[in-house]
């Protein structure tokens, strides 16, 4: 076992290793940051100054081993634009997407239990149908228009809830919902059908059979059953909120790592890219190689 | 999309059963689709107004039964004046086949990386899979975005960005599917008849995973075409002046109050086209899954 | 049963996830506190020398200016650290006088020695202000000959000093506390400042906040109205307009479409009038201007088929004005005397326009590119760009939509890889030392990669200028630079740009002035 799971994390880094070229790659061919940093009156020779005093003028591989180096550390480098290290921005800016995916996972489980339930137990009615597409509904509109609708008349016109920036537990439910929605249906399928594998089974029958108490046939036996998959799934799912959460986080103005993703890039800021493309990459392969050791994972897929 | 979970059994055979529970055909799923294809496909034909052609005197028209509205605008105009009607049928032409396109491409290229890890495992599998998981933690958006930066955004940069990630899911999928299948008799017994590779898989392999890549491609199209309309919000979608609906409803999304048609229309159209893909996706998961057939 | 521990390990989780979230601080409103919501704040820094312009908004709550300027940009000499200044009659020395008892947020008292540190540190190496340039060119020495008289020495008369140190410009004039950043260092006070300003920076949140609080009384406001004052980042506008509804927010940046909607619920707008001018200009190639537009009729064909009046009104809402003069900023004009005259303003002329193409040569039109982007303060960027592609599709231009972003655009016109393409940008407003600032960058070819003119008459004219210590010399010198820019067509100007800035319904009396990426909250702020 041991031996398995060193094997797979040596896997993992040498992946690493491959996205962290790709990512240097990819950043450094989005174009020269020094034509936003420097003002437009700058001289070829404030653009060599600048470029040397950066570090810009190094050997691609010296930059790239340096950036390495310095990544196992913990150390990305400052921020070409807020002239900032990148890893106090990350510190300053990764909690708060961790935190509104957290919340985000909790809508969606509060949402997907009671339809994948109600979609199991009343499998083939109007109801399995209902909650189906209420599900599938939040994969089938845009998530920025939901949000903009939402900010618009929620926030705006009802005056219901905040309409941005994090200020306690109910700035949480807009942005949360919204960016919870999306990942409804998948949890919500997950559970139906773990439901009925188990409604269905020899086991299911002959309690059935013994005069258990329908309710207990689905609380206890049913759902417990179902409840495994979903649990790690919402593991990959919770990843994968924090990454995308990119447009929840810009419409909400939530200060979290999709925003300074989406910063760095406008703005051709190296080390924010590669930290940020590195540090998510990372949060998602920690995930997989999670899902890939649980056999019962490996084996539903 | 989120990992598509759902498990994945597979058929003896591969022929499916007709859903003895649930509804049988998905007729609102298929009509919708349909009938998106068919507009996309004859919009040259319909004689609308040139989806491109501006007009600032008429911008911001309201649809025909609102008191400005008319009929020579039924859906009325957007933030230059064009024809809302024209662009969401033409639209159509470009979100679909977006979404068509990035699908058969990454699906091609997955489940060819797929079988191929499945049939031959060992060291091609591990090495494949390795890739495949490093490709699929990368976040789609992220990397549209670092395109769209780098050389600009376009169609072709939309369908490449999301492609080169999305291939990675159908690559796990079909290995998953080919390992499970290899384990049956009648592989080993075509190995034992002296089937080569080749054979093995276009005669056994591909017939008894083209259900599970049909359901993956089903649900994978709406995905992309919401992929895209996040991507317009970003500035990285199909620009302007390409009549694609989620780069619509971005460009509607400051008068979503006053204007509201300009967003609402090809919000709709998404919505409704994505809607049926994934409720057709669902009905295909649920008729190629045994487990259900029973019931 | 393990699987039930597992459920409820991860329930617990869930609700103490949920419950973490509740002990969340709110966002209380009271009276005392001013919050500001912006589009954008460009670069975040806290520190002047890295500044540039957007970051002006709060970095002149936290820092004085060596020369103060009044809300419509006249030098003052009560809003700046200097009480009075004086040039020697060769124009190479200025005297400034400062005033007494101005303490640094740490206590620390306010001396020559510090603006000495201040401007040699904003203009030096790490420097990435924009204007810093002449500057460096100019100043030969600082002296202090005493604590409370600065002299800066330059190598050749010049008028510039005391303006390009001013608020009515960039950051340059900001005054910071010698003794704590030598003794903490650049990296410190980049994250932590200190200043002389009326409010002291108590934290920021980069991609979200900047929080400051009020120190007592302050000689430029008095006791301060507002204990707190914060500048919240929120890029979508939907959410900056939710936010004052909710009352969250009491001055919000806002665009011209959405003025109408938020109007009629009864908030006050303030207008900046004539904020910025929207002009476009052609890339350069290697040599300078390329075929077709190397032609000046072409040049005047392009300008005359623009309907800057339908443009101003649809898509602008009537909140512009259409504008005659490339990178002609208004505010300058009085401050030059330069009056623009009625038939300076380009007619919409289409047959005339054409009957030029067709002289020169292009009956048949020709390829452009058009790039296409948004700008901060600009969301209507990418329809403007279409909507003049559209105009000029009428006289045959094949237009091509460029659609990358505004620093893509920058890389191609500084590195001049994308010849005879258009772009454009919303430049600021500002007075004549500011318009000549940016003509020195835009109109002169010595600084190459930011020229978009090319002609070595305004070259001439513009070098002399940075020189001359004659007012009036200087004025005629600016007027020629207008009206040649004018009359050679070199640019297209579209429209001047009334920006809209909503607030609560019981906010102060507000004038928000003319000064360039300025908007005086301390006006706001001010219990005078």
């Amino acid at each position: 076992m041991l031996r398995f799971v060193a094997a797979r994390l040596l896997q993992s880094l040498i992946a690493l290793a491959i996205v962290s070229v790709v990512v240097f790659v990819l950043a450094r061919a989005t174009g020269d940051p020094l034509y936003l940093i420097l003002p437009m009156s700058a001289s070829q020779e404030d653009f060599d100054n600048a470029r040397r005093y950066l570090g810009l003028d190094r050997p691609y591989v010296e930059q790239y081993l340096s950036f390495v180096g310095r990544a196992i550390t913990g150390d990305f480098g400052v921020s070409l634009r807020a002239r900032r290290p990148v890893s106090e921005l990350i510190r300053e800016r990764l909690p708060n997407s961790l935190k509104l995916a957290a919340f985000a996972m909790g809508v969606s489980l509060a949402m997907a239990f009671p339809l994948g339930i109600m979609a199991a137990v009343k499998k083939g009615t109007g109801l399995d149908r209902a909650a189906q597409v209420i599900s599938v509904l939040g994969q089938s509109l845009p998530t920025f228009w939901v949000a903009i609708l939402l900010v618009e008349f929620v926030a705006g016109r009802l005056q219901w809830l905040p309409a941005g920036g994090i200020a306690g537990f109910s700035s949480y439910v807009l942005p949360g919902f919204t960016l919870g929605w999306f990942v409804v249906a998948g949890l919500m399928r997950l559970l139906r059908s773990g439901m009925l594998e188990v409604l269905d089974s020899e086991y299911v029958k002959l309690a059935r059979v013994k005069g258990v108490a329908e309710r207990r046939v689905i609380w206890l036996h049913a759902l417990r059953n179902a409840l495994i998959p979903v649990v790690t799934f919402a593991g990959i799912y919770f990843a994968i909120l924090v990454t995308t959460a990119i447009v929840v986080e810009t419409v909400f103005a939530w200060p979290g790592i999709g925003r300074l993703a989406y910063e760095g890039i406008s703005s051709r800021d190296f080390p924010v890219i590669q930290a940020v493309v590195l540090t998510t990459v990372v949060n998602l392969c920690v995930d997989c190689l999670y899902a890939w050791i649980d056999p019962r994972i490996r084996y539903a897929r | 999309m989120p990992a598509e979970p759902a498990a994945f059994a597979l058929p003896e055979t591969a022929v499916p059963a007709a859903a003895s529970r649930g509804w049988r055909l998905p007729i609102f799923p298929l009509g919708v689709i349909g009938l998106f294809l068919l507009v996309a496909l004859v919009a040259p034909l319909l004689g609308l107004p040139d989806p491109h052609a501006q007009s600032l005197r008429n911008r911001f028209k309201p649809p025909v039964w609102e008191d400005a509205g008319s009929w020579k605008h039924p859906l009325g105009t957007d933030r230059l004046g064009r024809d809302m009607l024209s662009r969401i049928v033409w639209g159509s032409r470009i979100s679909l086949s977006a979404g068509v396109i990035t699908v058969l491409l990454a699906s091609a290229f997955g489940a060819a990386v797929g079988l191929t890890a499945g049939y031959y495992g060992g060291r091609v599998d591990a090495v494949l899979m390795r890739v495949t998981d490093a490709t699929m933690s990368f976040p789609v958006i992220l990397l549209a975005l670092i395109l769209a930066v780098t050389v600009g955004p376009s169609f072709t940069n939309v369908v490449v960005a999301i492609a080169v990630i999305l291939w990675a899911r159908y690559a796990r999928v079909m290995r998953g599917q080919v390992l499970t299948l290899m384990q049956l008799d009648f592989i080993a017994q075509a190995r034992l008849a002296g089937a080569g590779a080749w054979r093995i898989i276009t005669r056994h392999l591909v017939p008894n995973t083209l259900g599970t890549l049909l359901v993956l491609v089903t649900l994978q199209i709406g995905y992309v075409i919401i992929v895209e309309a996040s991507l317009s919000f970003l500035g990285a979608g199909i620009p302007p002046p390409t009549p694609a609906w989620g780069s619509m409803i971005a460009e509607g999304r400051d008068v979503v109050t006053s204007a509201w048609w300009v967003s609402l229309f090809p919000g709709l159209a998404i919505l409704l086209v994505v809607l049926a893909f994934n409720l057709l996706g669902d009905w295909l998961r649920d008729t190629f899954d045994p487990k259900l057939r029973q019931l | 049963m393990k699987r039930a521990t597992a459920m409820a390990r991860v329930f617990l989780l869930v609700l103490a996830l949920l419950g973490m979230m509740a002990v969340g601080t709110g966002w209380a409103q009271p009276k005392t506190e001013l919050t500001i919501a912006l589009s954008s704040f460009a670069t975040e820094v806290l520190d002047p020398p890295l500044g540039g312009h957007l970051v002006k908004y709060y970095l002149s709550m936290i820092f004085d200016y060596l020369v103060g300027t009044t809300p419509d940009g006249q030098p003052s000499r009560e809003g700046g650290i200097a009480t009075r200044w004086e040039n020697s009659p060769d124009f190479k020395r200025w005297t400034f006088h400062l005033r007494k008892g101005v303490k640094f947020h740490n206590g620390d008292e306010l001396t020559s020695e510090d603006v000495k540190f201040s401007i040699m540190r904003n203009i030096g190496k790490r420097s990435t202000t924009g204007y810093a340039g002449p500057l460096r060119t100019l100043i030969q020495d600082i002296e202090t000959p005493a604590p409370d008289r600065v002299v800066v020495v330059t190598k050749e008369p010049t008028l510039i000093i005391p303006l390009y140190l001013s608020r009515s410009l960039s950051t340059e004039g900001m005054i910071t506390p010698k003794k704590y950043i030598e003794s903490v260092g650049d990296d410190v006070f980049a994250r932590k400042p200190i200043g002389s300003g009326p409010y002291k920076f108590v934290e920021q949140v980069t991609g979200s906040h900047i929080t400051l609080t009020a120190g007592d009384n302050h000689w430029r406001i008095g006791t301060p109205k507002y204990k707190t004052m914060t500048f919240r980042l929120v890029p979508e506008e939907t959410t900056r307009i939710a936010l004052l509804r909710r009352g969250e927010v009491d001055v919000v940046e806002l665009s011209r479409e959405r003025v109408k909607d938020v109007e009629k619920d009864g908030f006050p707008i303030h207008y900046r009038r004539e904020e910025s001018i929207l002009t476009m200009w052609w890339v350069l190639g290697a040599d300078g201007r390329v075929p077709p537009a190397k032609d000046k009729r072409v040049r005047e064909a392009l300008n005359l088929a623009l309907d800057r009046a339908e443009i101003a009104q649809s898509i602008f809402g009537g909140k512009a004005e259409p504008a005659a003069v490339p990178l002609g900023l208004s505010w300058s004009f009085k401050d030059v005397g330069f009056k623009q005259t009625p038939d300076m303003m380009y007619p919409y002329d289409l047959p005339r326009a054409k009957k030029l193409m067709a002289d020169a040569g292009f009956a048949s039109g020709f390829n452009q590119d058009v790039y296409a982007y948004q700008l901060p303060g600009l969301p209507e960027g990418k329809t403007m760009a279409e909507a003049v592609a559209g105009y000029w599709e009428k006289l045959g231009i094949k237009s091509r939509l460029i659609p990358v972003d505004y620093p893509a655009f920058r890389k191609a016109w500084f590195d001049r890889s994308a010849p005879g393409a258009v772009g454009y940008f919303n430049i600021a407003n500002r007075d004549w030392i500011g318009a000549y600032a940016l003509l020195e960058k835009q109109a002169y070819s010595a600084s190459k990669p930011s020229d978009t003119v090319n002609d070595p008459e305004i070259d001439g004219m513009l070098s002399q200028v940075m020189r001359q210590t004659d007012r009036e010399k200087i004025n005629a010198l600016m007027r020629n630079v207008y009206t040649r820019l004018r009359s050679e067509h070199l640019g297209v100007p579209v429209v001047y740009l009334h920006s809209p800035y909503a607030t609560s319904k019981n906010l102060a009396k507000w004038n928000v002035g003319s000064v360039m990426y300025d908007l005086f909250f301390d006006q706001l702020a001010s219990g005078k």
